[in-house]
């Protein structure tokens, strides 16, 4: 390798003293002596002002030391001689990004496609939209890297506020505008402020999908099922192909008491949207009390065959107990029990809400 | 068998047809209570949880009595060995005894009730006459040690708890006396919340300085005591199977849930399962909560159980079983459907739409319109002082619940309440002998509140139980009226006794039909029994 070093000095041009530096320099790299490594290419730049790889290497072994405001004079010396030298673009753009410099950085890394880089840059600049667009790709390289899945989590809810203070700003009285504000007083669990704003937008609007499916869920985190069985309902003849509006009904009908009712509206979502466990274990307690225990059968040991290790999972088997358990199933009911409490040992007790 | 009295209803019928709520909120006249729970920035757990209510007939002249337990004095400073101050009149417990005019009089010293020991801090209260001599004893749990006040005909009381070998220890709360092995001698049962003292309490919440839930300190274990029927009781909490499993234990309601002619024992835990003790009839208990299907809820979560009140609300003869819980789980109904199975049916039962946001503690189910069918009615109020601000949602004062139970289904009704409190005790009786059934609150901080009935048209029957073979007070014997069934218990609830005679609301009927299985397995018939009287029924001497 060494041989390939001196032929590679060779070619840079520089005086034989700054070359000497520079090899100095890069041989003390190699055995992770830093120190040595920035007086020898300080050195080299020294003897050679014009040694354009001099400069990218302080700069790089600076970087190495985590001094990065020290890295940016001579990278961005060593881009004054050698304006395209793609290690300097990356290395001044990571240096100058970490000094806060990101409007600076950002044509640097976009010079390299360093993406990661570049959308942390954008978010600063705010620039949500641009950075949203980097992080997902860069994540398509790296797919569930768990920096990079941060980022483009942060990117995205920036860019969704970013969006939503813009409509605030500029149609601070339309349905869009008072549904955001309902959304973000239901977040805060501030209940009533949510219902409020959710009917106003309903006022404006009363076509618009979603908002009945929200105000109902407002009313059935107050416990107010009436209420909520009504939005729902509304929310169904809106979106009769939305099979989340249809279990929020079955689940609203469920918890009055009213179940051969919760069990059309179960059945219906099931239809619309098979195989969704918190649909299908719904589905079997509203069978179980309307006496389709078959029914309840199918669909609580299609839940356990659709997850297995989940809280889910747990209360399937806890239902099925109870039904071989009423149906004198000894056997079954015991075997499902000890899956029951097997899993709460592994997953822990199912709580509640 | 012989009558006692009868009164004619008296009350307002036309603001009940008018749809007046069904209770009055009145003073109680001559009662001075102030229920010091108090509370302290170090939110010892303690705190929070008292205080029990008897409403008995200590004097046995016809009138119900109250029995009020205080908490005691909390420093920021409380360490081991505690001091609660409780020879300060101020955190005694308190006796009032009613007079004839419906007004109540301080007899606490005279009844030699006053000091409770420096060292308790107050819980709640269990009433059962132990000894049979006629005269209901009293049983007082605190954190701390137990005692046991023997009743001695005259108007006062004298502690026995060192003869009768009943003193516990660490944290008890709910009690309640029955017969578990039907040999006319009362037992006791005790519940332990958990293994906490000031010394290792601690603080939850973050910022929010709140209480903290009972998983934060070690489980405990439950008490039983054997009545020998000389004055002294055994320990068998180990021998008997009780302690087999620990327990973070508040209430504890008592009866036969499959009819085997022995009594069993429900125990409310909180922050986890439930627990079902079927009596196996030979001293021993095994804990079948998971197979019975009374551990968890439907979703096979756990439960902050609270109060639990162990009677049948759908007039099918058999004992169901009711847990008051904290928000966001619901007031859980096992509906016992025979064979010694029950199904959750808090949903079925209307229970969904009206406990989901509530904090339960006192419980029970009795018939307050006398329409034939158990209501449901809660003491309210949560753990937590600063629950609001917290989540806007909830609250740490409510209103007590009142359901009314329409053929199996509770709906929320009036209860003329309109104060919110910090509702903890709850103990059912009819204290103005009107045939219509009142109830008392403790409310932490404050005065007891009464919430007397308003009355109406139908009929009802009370029963007092003289049992001669079983216990005197008959408590474990199954009473049928025109189809109805009660558990002949004054335990149940939260921290409180309840009267113990047994009130059934007859609707129109102006007859009953009594049917009673006494705890010796005698079965005693009485027809044509007239409504609207107090009824005593002795047990037959001989089969």
């Amino acid at each position: 390798m060494r041989w390939l070093l001196y032929l590679w000095l060779a070619g840079q041009g520089g005086s034989p003293e700054a070359l000497q530096h520079l090899q100095a320099g890069l041989q003390a790299r190699q055995q992770h002596q830093v120190d040595t490594e920035i007086a020898e290419f300080r050195k080299a730049t020294e003897l050679d002002p014009k040694l354009a790889d001099a400069f990218v290497n302080l700069g790089q072994a600076y970087m190495e030391k985590h001094e990065y405001g020290a890295a940016i004079a001579p990278l961005k010396r060593a881009l004054e001689l050698s304006p395209d030298l793609p290690v300097a673009h990356q290395l001044l753009g990571y240096a100058l990004l970490s000094q806060g410099y990101a409007a600076e950085a950002l044509p640097h890394l976009e010079k390299v496609g360093a993406r990661e880089a570049m959308g942390i840059a954008q978010i600063e600049l705010g620039q949500y939209s641009e950075a949203v667009g980097n992080f997902s790709a860069a994540l398509s390289q790296r797919p569930g890297d768990p920096d990079l899945l941060y980022y483009l989590g942060h990117s995205s809810g920036l860019l969704s506020k970013s969006a939503i203070d813009t409509l605030m700003a500029t149609h601070p009285e339309s349905a869009r505008a008072h549904q955001a504000m309902a959304q973000n007083y239901y977040a805060l669990r501030q209940m009533p402020q949510a219902e409020t704003e959710f009917k106003e937008a309903i006022r404006l609007r009363p076509e618009l999908p979603g908002l009945h499916l929200e105000l109902g869920q407002v009313y059935a985190n107050s416990a107010q099922w009436p209420k909520a069985e009504e939005e729902f309902r509304t929310e169904v003849k809106l979106q009769p192909g939305n099979a989340e509006s249809a279990y929020r009904l079955g689940n609203a009908l469920l918890q009055q008491g009213k179940s051969q009712e919760a069990l059309v509206a179960l059945k219906r979502s099931n239809e619309l949207k098979p195989d969704m466990p918190e649909t299908l274990y719904s589905l079997g307690k509203a069978a179980s009390v309307a006496g389709e225990p078959g029914l309840a059968e199918k669909s609580w040991l299609r839940v356990v065959e659709l997850e297995k290790e989940t809280a889910l999972a747990a209360q399937s088997h806890f239902g099925l107990a109870a039904l071989y358990r009423k149906q004198g199933k000894t056997a079954k009911a015991q075997q499902e029990m000890q899956e029951f409490q097997r899993l709460q040992n592994t997953i822990g007790p199912p709580r509640s809400e | 068998m012989a009558r006692r009295f009868s009164r004619r209803n008296f009350l307002n019928q036309a603001a009940l047809a008018a749809g007046a709520p069904i209770f009055q909120v009145k003073p109680l006249r001559g009662i001075d209570f102030l229920l010091q729970n108090s509370p302290t920035p170090r939110k010892f757990l303690i705190e929070t949880m008292p205080g029990g209510i008897a409403l008995f007939d200590y004097n046995n002249d016809g009138l119900l009595d109250i029995f009020m337990v205080n908490g005691g004095h909390i420093t920021e400073a409380l360490r081991v060995p505690e001091n609660f101050e409780r020879s300060n009149p101020r955190y005694w417990n308190r006796l009032y005894r009613q007079n004839r005019d419906g007004s109540f009089t301080d007899v606490t010293q005279a009844a030699g009730l006053g000091n409770a020991g420096n060292g308790n801090y107050g819980m709640g209260v269990a009433v059962g006459d132990y000894d049979n001599d006629g005269f209901p004893d009293l049983f007082v749990t605190n954190y701390g040690r137990n005692t046991l006040y023997h009743n001695n005909g005259d108007g006062t009381f004298t502690d026995v708890t060192a003869k009768a070998g009943v003193a516990g220890g660490g944290w008890s709360v709910s009690a309640g006396f029955f017969d578990f092995d039907n040999d006319g001698h009362l037992d006791l049962f005790v519940t332990r919340y958990m293994e906490w003292d000031p010394d290792h309490n601690k603080i939850c919440g973050g910022d929010w300085h709140t209480y903290c839930p009972p998983g934060a300190f070690p489980a405990t274990t439950c008490l039983l005591y054997r009545n020998r029927g000389d004055g002294t009781f055994e320990d068998v909490s180990e021998r008997s199977g009780i302690t087999a499993k620990k327990h973070r234990a508040l209430g504890a309601a008592f009866a036969d849930y499959d009819g085997d002619g022995f009594t069993d024992i429900f125990v409310s835990n909180d922050g986890m399962q439930q627990f079902l003790f079927h009596n196996n009839g030979n001293g021993t208990f095994t804990e079948v909560g998971l197979d019975a299907g009374v551990a968890f809820t439907a979703d096979g979560k756990g439960l902050s159980g609270m109060g639990a009140v162990f009677q049948d609300y759908d007039n099918d003869g058999r004992p169901d079983i009711i847990v008051t819980v904290l928000p966001r789980e619901i007031y859980s109904l096992y509906h016992n459907d025979g064979g010694g199975v029950f199904t959750y049916q808090s949903l079925e039962a209307g229970l969904g739409t009206i406990t989901s946001l509530s904090s339960g503690w006192g419980v029970g189910l009795e018939d307050l319109d006398n329409d034939g069918w158990k209501d449901l009615l809660v003491a309210q109020g949560h753990v937590l002082d600063n629950v609001q601000q917290i989540d806007a949602s909830l609250s740490y004062k409510e209103a007590p619940l009142l359901a009314l139970n329409h053929q199996g289904k509770f709906e929320r009704a009036d209860s003329g309440v309109t104060t919110p409190f910090a509702a903890r005790g709850l103990a059912f009786g009819d204290l103005n002998n009107d045939g219509w059934m009142d109830a008392v609150l403790s409310t932490l901080g404050g005065p007891p509140v009464l919430l007397l009935n308003r009355g109406g048209g139908n009929h009802w029957l009370s029963i007092q139980l003289r049992g001669t073979r079983s216990n005197r007070d008959g408590f474990g014997a199954m009473v049928r009226v025109n189809g109805q069934t009660r558990f002949a218990t004054a335990a149940g609830s939260y921290l409180c006794a309840n009267d113990k005679r047994l009130h059934f609301g007859l609707g129109t009927a102006s007859k009953a039909t009594v049917e009673v299985a006494w705890p010796s397995g005698v079965k005693q018939t009485l027809n044509d029994v007239a409504a609207d009287q107090f009824l005593e029924v002795r047990e037959p001497e001989h089969s």
